[in-house]
């Protein structure tokens, strides 16, 4: 029978050959001020990214940049993606400002405000609204008549009313064909910008910008529920089981896998380049509900025997139940990790990061759960037998003063 | 109970079949507004194209919005949507001040965005006749159009006492915009227009002039007309003077915090992907369960069908949007269904081998996995909870599905299966341990009890 509960410390310091590295990846990032470490995408750091493609496939990603650096984007990055897109990123660009949105449009009677309000005769043509002479038709009885016709009571002078509008802005847009470029704002600017050095855009597949509005929230945001997650773990552990101890080395377990995916994106994003996207922190509590299950089923097993083979050394127990359910739970990752490794492969590039994480989490969350959760329960249980031990040797009597 | 969990099994697989699979099928006053709603399977915006924004509502006045002015902003938004005609908008509120507006189809999204985000506050000011005369008799300021006023003027009221702008006409038959005031506000024009007639009034939408007219009589009912002047207004003109005036003024300012527009062809790119990813993954899940669990796996195999139609008709029944992380979810909430089965079956295994009948290892395998596939599901069902509560639009819809997907996997993987099994496992033929993925030793208990001839036992 293999001994793993007896083996734990070499599985110990493989957990920690696992994440130490990644640690000091994860470090590294504040350190190199993001030069190195996690690479965060633009969900986190605010920007725009924008994928197009050129009637002429042979534009080079330095060619865009070039002319993104000559309209003032000089910090941006191009590279070719499927299909001969191009996907560029930038700062945020192309932002409608709403608040400034009702800047004033040429209105017809422009020289009326601009009057002085002390200036007493204004000449003829400043009168309001230009035309002083009310609607013909505006009609003076002041009785209410019935709603289907109410009462003519105020006249519109001025000719052109949507001049005091913003342009287009309640108009409905008609839908533009798929795939079209975004022809209008700072983003229709550049898009011009480009089509003059580079030949015309034939299609566009994504535009997004996010700003740091949304950004420094979802940092916060994603650390916060990471821990939510982590204490709602351990409460609902300590209180199936009745034992502090089970909630909290489950608890360690998960944190290990939580480093051991953190420090993966941190190593491939430092390597790689490979980007923590708005979808990690989804991943990072998936992990932590789903690598809970082995352990839960491990924990389980650990008590049923207990019960059972009440007398029997504990680490004795803790190795019997990890090996009546070391299949199942090799069984039931290996199932998700086929399943995962399916959408990893041919779901596309928008979640591939996020089922990587998945993967790893999956992974490390079964070895966690066989190799440190309960082993690590033994180590307390063995200690605080010690301990005990040490406090009243066959004396109780003496267990007040110790 | 057992007695009416089949037929309960099968209501529920008709119910499924019926939602997913009947053509144009409606549901009678379950639509946003009470009326009747096509089942459907409803794509997120990276699985159709189109535009998502967010906005955040900015403080004004030294006041944070609240709940309610967050319900009005809304309101005021979804109605500035559905007057684009844009089809099948999503308005949400997110968290204490965001909207998320989704937009299927639409590519090119700068006028929309610009018509949205308009703060779109609307005052009635009077304009003083010491300061701007009258119609007649014009003063040294000008109220003029799309301008701000040259001085500050006390508004009367502001939009939110409009009840209702509607087309209207004037005396001649030219277009022309009517209007219905509240009470308050009635009151407070009636008796401003009572004193000025003959004077300037401006209609003022984030302190640019929309329209300056002149009082023509005293507006005592809350009710009257705007003149678009000698022509009357074009068709644009009027509606876009209902449009401010109807939905003009929002409690707060709203100020763009972020896009995303996706092509309709990477959409659809994407939809491809994921559904054949997502079959791939199925098919490796039931290959895997029925090479290593035999007969079980099959049972669990057809289990998970059922979960996939049930899971599916509850996803087109609320709806559910789905996403390519949706998608995602639903298939590792698939391979999350199975891991139940998983933790039954290898206990069934364990029991047979521990000498058990092949009956009683069954119920044995069912009743000891139960606490261990209760607390795993908890604890998924807790961060997924926490991912809905907090989390961003497509976060929420990958935690829902999560969520949904957890609760149908309590039922299927274990009522389902089970009363499968239990139909299954009296059978003769059910009883040969390869069937199990067992040794004909290991299968001792279920020979002892069971009359197995010796044929099973020659083929050993």
């Amino acid at each position: 029978m293999r001994d793993i509960v007896g083996k734990r410390n070499w599985y110990f310091a493989l957990s920690l050959a696992l994440t130490i590295p990644g640690i000091i990846f994860i470090l590294l990032g504040p350190l190199t001020g993001g030069q190195a470490g996690l690479q965060f995408s633009i969900d986190y750091t605010g920007g725009t990214k924008w994928e197009i493609r050129f009637d002429d496939v042979s534009v080079t990603p330095d060619q865009v940049k070039a002319v993104l650096a000559a309209e003032g984007y000089g910090d941006s990055t191009v590279q070719t993606t499927a299909n001969d897109f191009l996907l560029i990123r930038t700062e945020p660009i192309g932002f409608v400002d709403t608040l400034a949105l009702s800047s004033p449009s040429p209105a017809p009677s422009a020289g009326a405000s601009a009057a002085p309000s002390g200036s007493p005769a204004p000449s003829g043509s400043a009168a309001p609204s230009g035309t002083p002479a009310p609607s013909a038709s505006a009609g003076t009885s002041p009785a209410p008549s019935g709603s289907a016709a109410p009462t003519p009571v105020v006249a519109t002078p001025g000719p052109s009313f949507p001049a005091s509008l913003p342009p287009a802005s309640f108009v409905p847009p008609t839908p533009a064909p798929p795939g079209q470029v975004t022809r209008t704002g700072e983003i229709g600017v550049l898009a011009a910008a480009l089509e003059d050095e580079l030949g015309p855009i034939e299609s566009q597949r994504q535009l997004t910008t996010i700003g740091p509005v949304i950004s420094a929230e979802l940092t916060q945001q994603a650390m916060i529920l990471v821990l939510i997650g982590s204490i709602g773990i351990l409460l609902w552990m300590t209180f199936r089981f009745r034992d502090f101890r089970f909630g909290a080395t489950a608890l360690v377990a998960l944190l290990h896998d939580v480093i051991v995916v953190v420090g993966a994106f941190a190593i491939l994003g430092t390597l790689f380049g490979l980007e923590v996207d708005g979808l990690f922190v989804t991943a990072m509590l998936t992990i932590i509900g789903f690598s809970v299950h082995d352990t839960i089923v491990v924990y389980d097993r650990i008590r049923e025997n207990r019960s059972r083979h009440a007398g029997e050394r504990f680490s004795s127990i803790v190795n019997h139940s990890i090996l009546q359910t070391v299949a199942r739970s090799i069984n039931t990752s290996l199932v998700v990790t086929l399943a995962l490794l399916a959408l990893f492969l041919f779901g596309g590039d928008s979640i591939r990061p996020f089922i990587l994480a998945l993967l790893i989490g999956i992974i490390s969350g079964t070895y966690s759960s066989i190799f440190n959760a309960a082993p690590l329960l033994t180590v307390w249980e063995e200690w605080e037998a010690r301990r005990k031990e040490r406090a009243n040797p066959g004396r109780p009597v003496r267990r007040a003063s110790a | 109970m057992r007695r009416f969990t089949p037929a309960l099994i099968l209501v529920v697989l008709g119910a499924a079949l019926i939602i997913n699979f009947w053509p144009n099928l409606t549901l009678p006053g379950m639509g946003p507004e009470g009326e009747s709603r096509v089942v459907e399977t409803k794509l997120g915006l990276d699985l159709v194209g189109g535009l998502q924004v967010e906005y955040q509502a900015l403080p004004a006045g030294g006041k944070s919005p609240d709940a309610a002015a967050m319900a009005t902003t809304k309101q005021i938004v979804e109605n500035r949507v559905n007057s684009t005609g844009v089809v099948e908008p999503i308005v949400q509120t997110q968290g204490s001040d965001r909207i998320v507006v989704e937009l299927p189809g639409v590519n090119d999204p700068d006028p929309i965005r610009k018509l949205l985000g308009q703060t779109g506050r609307l005052d009635f000011i009077p304009l003083p006749v010491e300061r701007y005369g009258s119609g007649a008799n014009p003063g040294p300021n000008a109220a003029a159009q799309g301008q701000p006023l040259p001085t500050e003027e006390v508004p009367l009221f502001s939009g939110d006492q409009v009840d209702q702008a509607f087309a209207s006409t004037d005396s001649n038959g030219a277009r022309a915009v009517g209007f219905r005031l509240k009470s308050e506000g009635g009151q407070l024009f009636g008796d401003y227009t009572t004193n000025n007639v003959g004077n300037f009034f401006a209609i003022v939408l984030d302190g640019f002039v929309v329209s300056a007219p002149v009082i023509q009589s005293a507006i005592t009912g809350g009710e009257g007309i705007i003149t678009g002047g000698t022509g009357g207004f074009s068709a644009t003109e009027m509606n876009n003077l209902i449009t401010v005036l109807s939905y003009g003024s929002l409690p707060y300012p709203l100020q763009e915090i972020g896009f995303q527009t996706i092509g309709a062809t990477l959409a659809g790119f994407s939809l491809d992907r994921i559904i054949l990813a997502g079959l791939i993954a199925i098919a490796l899940i039931f290959v895997f369960m029925l090479v290593y669990y035999r007969l079980p796996g099959l049972v669990a195999c057809l289990a998970l069908m059922y979960y996939a139609l049930v899971v599916l008709a509850i996803f087109r029944l609320i709806p559910v949007t789905l996403t390519v992380a949706g998608i995602a979810g639903f298939v590792l909430s698939m391979g999350m269904a199975v891991d139940a089965n998983v933790l039954i079956f290898e206990r069934m295994k364990e029991e047979l081998r521990g000498g058990k009948s092949l009956p009683a290892a069954m119920e044995a395998g069912f009743n000891r996995a139960w606490n261990s596939i209760l607390d795993s599901n908890v604890s998924s069902l807790i961060t997924a909870s926490i991912l809905y509560v907090f989390g961003s639009p497509t976060i929420r819809g990958f935690a829902l599905v999560l969520i949904i997907g957890i609760l149908v996997s309590m039922f299927t993987a274990i009522t389902v299966t089970r009363t499968m099994l239990r139909y299954i496992v009296p059978k003769e033929w059910a009883r040969k341990p390869r069937l199990y993925g067992l040794s004909e030793e290991e299968f001792v208990g279920a020979r002892g009890r069971v009359v197995v001839r010796g044929e099973a036992r020659s083929r050993a």
